[in-house]
């Protein structure tokens, strides 16, 4: 049973498609990331999973609830970070953990553990969330979203606000939740985070999704910059196969590669190489393919 | 109904209703003293027809007797103002605040129906009308114990005059929450109770003081509340029967409304 699985999910506003037709499983066990820009229907598709907006059409199931008729069971067996969330003021970090624990109906097991890899003292709880500092509240954020140990955690921009060192702990907890076999599902526009710890991404554009492939896949297929320092006559790549863009300036040649290498390193064998450099294209440069594209599919 | 969230919602309150509850205790305690130091005076004031008499009827209060005196302090707009600090302001901040800050969802993320998130809510507002209420009282009681008058009150239907304002500020209650899950932020839900409230205020003053509008009375929900007649024992149910049936409509209507709504993320 996948952990999330949505058939024709729509949302429209009015004449405002906010979600069209979105079609996504996440298997359990895994760290799913949803990708894209900010207006994208990230939030909206989140929402609808946990019962908040109604869908105009389709269906989706967490954890094999459906998400209008039983959004109760499903909020019984999640963890969910709101984006740019909002906390009360009047509370004490601890106190407002406790409350939102009682309200959950289970016991904050994990809290120790997460207050601890996140860097929350007892003093920092003890003192007002209204003097807390941004970071410190996304941290807060976090501990609530994890603390009764669910099923599933969904995660709405989890890093935002945190400081690199922060990053990287949230990293790790996400290595150990995936380790014991809980599911995240979280969504991002920071490529880069996603590219440490997804599995599989799914990556919508104005509503649709655009992509759906393991993490691994969609590296692979991304293009390798190359530069080439040269001693002499530079060698014809033009037409080789998954080379593009080549470009030959004071004897450096640079170009990206796709795909299977060798045709590549068949066609600069012999030649007065000096240095060379090729590196993996950044996830930003994968993604922005798809948003460069026409329509999303 | 939900415990942590009723808890939560006392907690949050608690200051609040210590301050406000102490406010009606200290006011209730006055108009005992009012009657006792001053009513046989006002009394001979309005009989010598220097006053209109109209004056001797406000909101069916008078100074002239000790019901009278407590039912005026009931309907006095400052026992009104202190009173809806929570029938109309925490009812009104109760959902539609809580979602203009974004805190709603967090609440919301929990395994808690909208249902019986309002239905909690709904119980909480009820208890603190009744805390005040009961402040109010208390406040005549005393006052009255310290005049030495407590043999004209009706001590055995305070019950009654209780549950009398309980319904009536329930009811304000009630139509607060009401528009406090139809609205994403909290000025449309305060505007629409004050404006409902205001306007069934000034209908029934209008109809106590002036007798050509006396037919507009029935259509406010302060008409309803009788602590005069209540407390000399001559409490008429359909007065109790109309404040519970406007509680009854207004949860319907956010038992309807609020499980069928969206709730986009917060701007």
């Amino acid at each position: 049973m996948p952990a999330i699985a949505t058939t024709g999910l729509t949302k429209h506003y009015g004449p405002i498609r906010a979600l069209e037709s979105l079609d996504i499983d996440v298997h359990e066990g895994e760290i799913f990331g949803f990708l894209g820009p900010n207006g994208a229907g990230k939030s909206t598709m989140i929402r609808l999973l946990l019962g908040f907006l109604h869908p105009t059409s389709g269906e989706g199931r967490v954890l094999g609830f459906d998400s209008v008729r039983e959004s109760v069971a499903i909020r019984r067996r999640i963890g969910y970070l709101p984006g740019g969330i909002a906390l009360y003021d009047s509370l004490t970090g601890e106190r407002l953990l406790d409350y939102l624990a009682e309200l959950s109906g289970r016991p904050p097991v994990r809290r120790a553990q997460l207050c601890e890899r996140l860097e929350l003292s007892d003093r920092t709880l003890r003192r007002l969330v209204r003097d807390y500092s941004r970071g410190m509240r996304q941290k807060v954020g976090i501990v609530q979203a994890l603390q009764h140990d669910p099923e599933l955690a969904i995660l709405d921009e989890p890093t935002e606000g945190l400081d690199p060192l922060m990053q990287r702990a949230f990293y790790d907890l996400l290595d150990q939740l995936k380790a014991e076999g809980r599911t995240i599902f979280f969504s991002s526009h920071v490529l880069s985070e996603v590219e440490r710890v997804c599995d599989r991404v799914a990556i919508i554009r104005q509503g649709r999704l655009v992509a759906l492939e393991a993490m691994a896949q969609l590296l692979a297929r991304r293009k390798r910059n190359v530069e080439m320092r040269l001693q002499g006559a530079a060698p014809r790549l033009d037409d080789v196969p998954g080379v593009s863009g080549v470009e030959i300036v004071d004897g450096r040649l640079t170009c990206h590669v796709e795909g299977d290498v060798r045709p590549f390193l068949a066609a600069i064998v012999g030649a007065p190489i000096v240095d060379l450099t090729i590196e993996p294209a950044r996830l930003e440069e994968a993604f922005l393919e798809f948003y460069e594209g026409g329509e999303p599919a | 109904m939900n415990g942590p969230l009723f808890r939560h919602a006392w907690r949050s309150q608690r200051l609040k209703l210590g301050v406000v509850s102490t406010a009606l205790l200290i006011w209730g305690l006055l108009m005992p003293i009012i009657y006792a130091q001053y009513g046989s005076q006002f009394q001979t004031l309005m009989e010598s027809g220097i006053l209109p008499e109209q004056f001797a009827k406000f909101g069916n209060g008078d100074i002239f007797s000790l019901p009278g005196s407590i039912a005026l302090g009931i309907i006095h707009p400052i026992a009104i103002s202190l009173t809806s600090v929570f029938a109309v302001g925490f009812s009104a901040a109760a959902i539609a605040g809580e979602r203009q800050r974004g805190t709603l969802e967090v609440a919301l993320a929990r395994p808690v129906s909208r249902r019986h998130f309002y239905l909690t809510l709904l119980a909480a507002s009820f208890g603190f009308v009744g805390v005040t209420m009961a402040a109010l009282l208390a406040g005549g009681v005393i006052g009255s114990a310290f005049e030495g008058v407590i043999g004209q009150l009706g001590l055995r239907n305070l019950p009654l005059l209780w549950l009398n304002g309980v319904l009536l500020f329930g009811a304000i209650a009630a139509i607060a929450l009401a528009a406090s899950v139809s609205f994403d932020r909290f000025a449309p839900a305060l505007g629409v109770t004050l404006g409902v409230v205001v306007v069934m205020y000034f209908l029934e003053i209008l109809g106590s003081l002036w007798p050509d509008a006396e037919f507009v009375q029935p259509y406010s929900l302060f008409h309803y509340l009788k602590p005069k007649v209540v407390l000399t024992g001559a409490a008429a149910p359909v007065d109790f029967v109309v404040l519970a049936g406007v509680i009854a409509m207004s949860m319907v209507w956010a038992l309807v409304v609020f499980p069928r709504r969206d709730l986009a993320a917060p701007s």
